[in-house]
């Protein structure tokens, strides 16, 4: 990785969105290339701040820090709109009953940055609602974000719901400080993250 | 001994009868009880009602006047939806940034929303069970009651674009604390629990919690102690490890330990502190009665004294009645081995 954009990583990794903007401009003046500075900026420093958090505490401020001075970088790389998508689409939300979504908010900017579509069903959203948006967007994994316990009954239907609806090989990952506590098997899903970057690991292994 | 007693024991190191033993049960008292949630938390009465009720049923050591993590930004004005059967949530903020924190009064918890049912509560209990088992009230500490006025994504990017008037919020939020739960005091709590959980360390980096958070919960704590000589709690939920040993200069007499602590680990950081917990909360709903008694056996074998086995978190409302027993029975019967 050249200079510039070690230094843009650094910045992004010190959740300067300022400084990392102000590089990621000197960036595109002289490498107009969007896809670089998505894949060696913010890739680089997703990957960066994933390794922080298995070696260090893990901490929710520092990663919206990081991830909001991403999606500004992200912005700046790709004026025109979208970030290009190149691992596939999937489903967020946060269960009915539950509105605590920061953890999902955060699961959803890490994840764009690292290249996936997020849909975001949002908050306190009935699992119906979530199936059909998978169905709808065509996702290969629906992701669902709980920190309260009442939303365990309804994350272990939604393998079922999507059974019905012919979606038996859409992936079904749960995360979030209730859901965390449980076993895949008791909840019914494929995996349980321990947090956004542990998810994004797991989708990526199932996008290679 | 009583409850009461049992827990003081613990808190200061001195001998006891057995381990006391003190399952967060909040909302879970409204449904062994049949009763509907908004129900118990806008009602002292029923709310005492429904804890004597859970009292009369496990025989533990503590009841709690304490309703859900809204009372303060409710009275503050933020807006509230009760659903059905289940806590409250903010619908709109009180704030929509931390200056605006300046237009705020401390409110009169004799008046304020809902902070009369608690104080009520509070009274109701302390009059029927006098000193027998431990009477437990609860503030929001400062940073969650930040975050539940200003909203958490907000209060959080606050903390670090706008460090000021940031820190004015906390100054306005340790008041809130202070002044309510000297009142849950004067009402008849033994104690008032400093429930933080958006200080955690899965939240907020160690350093904020030092340089901001500390010092704050320090003056409450002193505060409350200054009222009667009460007890204080500090509740912060997750892997707290490296703020513990930050605990003593906060003036925190219990910690709480989420189950995912290491229990000798924090032991060890906090040797003369009293610690609670930590039984994971999911367990007394996924779990079987045995699961949870070899669970709590495991707890404390590494506890040593100083300790109240308790759930690492709030008990689920869904809990299984039999599993919360299986906590009781558990520090009874290991004291009996003893």
């Amino acid at each position: 990785m050249d200079a510039a954009l070690s230094t843009l990583v650094a910045h992004l990794l010190d959740g300067d969105s300022e400084a990392a903007l102000a590089q990621a401009r000197r960036v595109r003046a002289s490498q107009p290339d969007g896809q670089r500075l998505l894949v060696e900026g913010l890739e680089a420093a997703m990957d960066g701040m994933s390794a922080k958090c298995t070696t260090e505490q893990f901490n929710l401020l520092e990663i919206m820090l990081t991830g909001r001075a991403a999606m500004a970088v992200a912005r700046e790389a790709f004026p025109e709109g979208a970030i290009p998508c190149t691992r596939g689409t999937v489903v967020i939300a946060t269960p009915q009953g539950d509105v605590h979504d920061l953890g999902k908010n955060i699961t959803r900017m890490v994840l764009t940055t690292k290249g996936f579509r997020v849909v975001d069903c949002g908050k306190d959203c009935p699992v119906a609602e979530m199936v059909a948006a998978a169905a709808r967007e065509q996702a290969f994994a629906v992701l669902a974000s709980g920190l309260i316990s009442p939303v365990v009954p309804l994350v272990r239907q939604l393998r079922g719901l999507l059974r019905e609806r012919g979606l038996s090989n859409v992936v079904v990952v749960a995360g979030g400080a209730a859901l965390k506590q449980c076993t895949a098997e008791a909840l019914n899903v494929d995996y349980v993250a321990r947090d956004a970057f542990d998810c994004v690991h797991f989708l990526e292994g199932l996008r290679r | 001994m009583t409850g009461l007693e049992r827990i003081l024991a613990a808190v200061h190191f001195t001998p006891s009868d057995r381990v006391p033993v003190v399952p967060q049960i909040f909302g879970h008292a409204a449904r062994i009880a049949g009763v509907p949630l908004d129900r118990y938390l806008t009602n002292a009465t029923v709310l005492a009602q429904c804890q004597l009720a859970a009292l009369e049923r496990y025989r533990h050591d503590a009841v709690f006047a304490l309703l859900d993590v809204n009372v303060e930004t409710e009275a503050l004005g933020s807006r509230l939806r009760f659903p059905r059967d289940g806590y409250p949530s903010v619908e709109h903020f009180a704030i929509e940034h931390p200056a605006a924190v300046a237009e705020l009064a401390i409110p009169d918890p004799s008046k304020a929303g809902r902070m009369p049912v608690l104080l009520e509560a509070a009274r109701l209990l302390r009059q029927r069970l006098e000193n027998r088992v431990l009477v437990a009230g609860c503030v929001l500490g400062p940073m969650t009651l930040a975050c539940q006025l200003l909203g958490a994504e907000r209060a959080l990017f606050a903390a670090v674009d706008e460090p000021e008037a940031f820190e004015r919020l906390l100054d306005f939020a340790a008041d809130v604390a202070v002044r309510f739960g000297q009142a849950q005091l004067e009402a008849g709590a033994h104690l008032c629990v400093v429930f933080d959980p958006s200080a955690s360390p899965a939240v907020v980096p160690p350093a904020l919690f030092r340089e901001l958070l500390a010092p704050r919960l320090r003056r409450l704590c002193d505060a409350l102690k200054r009222k009667s000589g009460a007890v204080t709690w500090l509740h912060i939920a997750g892997p707290v490890e490296p703020i513990l040993p930050l605990y003593p200069d906060c003036r925190v007499d219990i910690a709480n330990i989420d189950y995912c602590v290491d229990v000798k680990r924090a032991r060890a950081a906090i040797p003369r502190l009293c610690l609670d917990g930590n039984i994971r909360s999911l367990a007394f709903v996924d779990s079987e009665p045995d699961e949870i008694t070899a669970a709590c056996l495991r707890v404390l074998e590494g506890a040593g004294p100083g300790f109240i086995l308790s759930s690492g978190c709030e008990i689920p409302l869904e809990a299984r009645p039999e599993c919360v027993q299986a906590l009781v029975d558990a520090a009874k019967e290991r004291s009996s081995q003893l």
